[in-house]
């Protein structure tokens, strides 16, 4: 045990060291300050157009009515949209702004946009290079020549990638948190948001809705980001076990997660997509209750697809590590 | 771990610490998600609904800022009209010169192709309600779906060809009674509103064959102007003519909606009705 919390220790600062987590830190800290930009242009927008939030939510509420008759939106576009006016009108009809601009409320939609591409982005910075990086060096030969089994330096690696996206996720937030305050105030905390709108066909079922804070809100959609963010890890893990160089694992990932985007996106009419891991990313649409990206998909499948896909890819990287043979 | 430099003896607690701080958090957030989803319980009571804020009474002329609503179908929503503006923009624009005070649009909450039973239905909404109860001025066009879907025989309205002005003159009698549902439940949410009905105009006017059309769509101003009268506080603003010499002039290329110098004139009428 001793040993094993050593080969963590030894990893954890090994990756410090490469500065991959230092270079996640910088990206955040230029890109965050863009949004929030953007963001408050939008509200400072709004708020000279509209005469009160529930003026703006209302003609949200009519220019998506408009959308749904034309005939040139797609149906999936429909369904997303009805969706959307129906939750909306259930916010007004309560009394409750769905989108006050605050720290919180920035926080949390910066989260629900970067599930997908960004934090997966982020951790493959981290992720990728973790044995690959080990063999382009040639350190692998050093580490494996230990008196250390195998499956401890691998069991090591995967704490610390652990470790590591839990750091990645928590600073994204603490930073979008920090950084939008100075422009939308810190408060929020306890504001209410609904959660649980349920899909019964093309109609929202309100019958389990209920109210939680926005802090609450935010704490789950950090769970659900960090789950496939873990995901998307143990798959990388596992690429950079198979292929010998960064550059390579990186790319292939990198590919995975993209085209999960674009599918998620268009592949609606596809019904088996749904079993590919990178289409059930983004977790926090059951939280957020819009229709998921393919019609069927509810919150126990994508956690039990990503399960899956996280396990089959953990076992495979053991056995692949654990038997592979050390050339060059 | 023999080489580790001196500043990083103090690197690992911290790190490790953290990190392992993070990681429980985000377990916790996870657990938090799935019990919400599958034993819901609301975690915060709701605030207390405030009163929506409603019309005060009195002339156009004394209130200091205007708040408008517009309400109707798509000529409402500036169909047809390329700059995008429709008539109620450019009223609200040619609003504040005429009175020189702040003149604000709360909402346009036009719907495409809707009809006098929808817009009754629409006005149960809440959303709705709270808009139209706090407007100075409600803009209104309605109607137009209504009786062109009676008149329709099958096939496209837009390419008029299939327009029955007896099937219109037939229906129009029970068509025409729904607008008493608008006018009594629009002062009913509003007592104090300017309300302004743009009146129909026949977009046939230059086909022979649907030309008689225009006597129903007379038919039909006429009696939206009684109940305008007897509302007393309503104005119907006509159209009908404008359209009549100058077809090409004012309607768009689907020869049914205006265009964007229709729409320029028809806001220059309301303010005329309005001052």
């Amino acid at each position: 045990m001793a040993n094993l919390l050593a080969l963590v220790h030894n990893e954890t600062i090994k990756v410090w060291r490469k500065k991959r987590f230092a270079v996640v830190l910088l990206v955040l800290l230029v890109l965050i300050p863009v949004f929030v930009y953007a963001q408050a242009k939008i509200a400072r927008n709004n708020a000279e157009k509209f005469a009160d939030w529930r003026a703006e939510v209302q003609q949200r509420i009519t220019d998506n009515t408009n959308a749904l008759s034309s005939d040139r939106i797609p149906d999936e576009w429909k369904k997303w949209r009805r969706a959307l006016v129906q939750q909306l009108q259930y916010y007004l009809d309560h009394d409750v702004n769905p989108n006050t601009p605050n720290a919180v409320t920035f926080t949390s939609s910066f989260l629900e946009n970067s599930v997908t591409l960004f934090i997966p982005l982020m951790v493959l910075a981290i992720a990728s290079d973790l044995v690959s990086s080990e063999r382009s060096a040639g350190t692998i030969k050093m580490l494996l020549t230990r008196p250390v089994r195998r499956w401890r330096i691998l069991f090591a690696k995967w704490v610390t990638l652990i470790l590591y996206v839990s750091l990645i996720v928590v600073s994204t937030t603490v930073l979008a948190y920090l950084i939008s305050g100075l422009a939308f105030g810190y408060e929020g905390w306890g504001e209410p948001v609904f959660v649980g709108f349920g899909l019964n066909g093309t109609d929202i079922d309100t019958s389990a809705v209920h109210a939680v804070t926005r802090g609450q809100f935010l704490l789950m959609e950090m769970g659900l980001v960090w789950y496939s963010a873990l995901i998307v890890a143990f798959i990388a893990l596992l690429v950079s076990v198979l292929l010998r160089s960064t550059a390579a694992s990186l790319v292939t990932m990198m590919a995975a997660v993209i085209s999960g985007a674009i599918l998620a996106n268009m592949a609606s009419s596809w019904h088996s997509a749904k079993y590919l891991f990178n289409v059930n990313l983004d977790l926090t649409v059951y939280l957020r209750g819009t229709p998921p990206p393919i019609e069927g998909m509810t919150l126990g499948f994508s956690l039990a697809v990503l399960g899956v896909w996280g396990l089959a890819a953990l076992a495979a990287a053991f056995a692949v590590f654990t038997k592979q043979d050390v050339m060059n | 771990m023999s080489h580790m430099r001196p500043s990083e003896s103090k690197l690992w607690p911290i790190l490790g610490f953290a990190a392992l701080a993070c990681t429980l958090l985000m377990l916790s957030g996870f657990v938090l998600a799935l019990r919400d989803a599958w034993y819901p319980a609301p975690s915060v009571a709701l605030p207390e609904a405030s009163a929506p804020p409603t019309a005060t009474a009195g002339s156009l002329a004394d209130k200091p800022k205007l708040l408008v609503t517009a309400l109707g179908d798509s000529l409402t929503r500036g169909t047809g009209d390329e700059t995008g503006e429709g008539y109620v923009k450019r009223t609200i624009d040619l609003l504040k010169q005429a009175f020189g005070k702040p003149v604000t649009l709360v909402n346009n909450l036009a719907v495409n192709g809707l009809t006098a039973v929808r817009l009754v239905d629409q006005l149960d909404e809440k959303g709705v309600q709270e808009s139209v109860g706090r407007a100075d001025i409600v803009l209104l066009t309605i109607g137009g779906n209504d009786l062109f879907q009676i008149a329709q025989n099958g096939g496209s309205v837009a390419q008029g060809g299939d327009i029955s002005p007896e099937l219109l003159k037939r229906l129009l009698p029970q068509t025409e009674p729904l607008m008493d549902d608008v006018f009594a439940k629009l002062r009913k949410i509003n007592p104090n509103a300017r309300i302004v009905c743009v009146g129909l105009y026949n977009p046939f006017y230059d086909l022979p064959e649907a030309r008689p059309v225009s006597a129903s769509i007379l038919d039909w101003n006429d009696y939206v102007h009684q109940l305008a009268t007897a509302d007393g506080n309503a104005t119907i603003v006509p159209t009908y003519d404008l359209f009549e010499a100058n077809v090409k002039t004012y309607l768009s290329s689907d020869h049914f909606h205006p265009n964007s110098q229709g729409y320029a004139r028809i806001a220059e009428r309301i303010v005329q009705a309005l001052q």
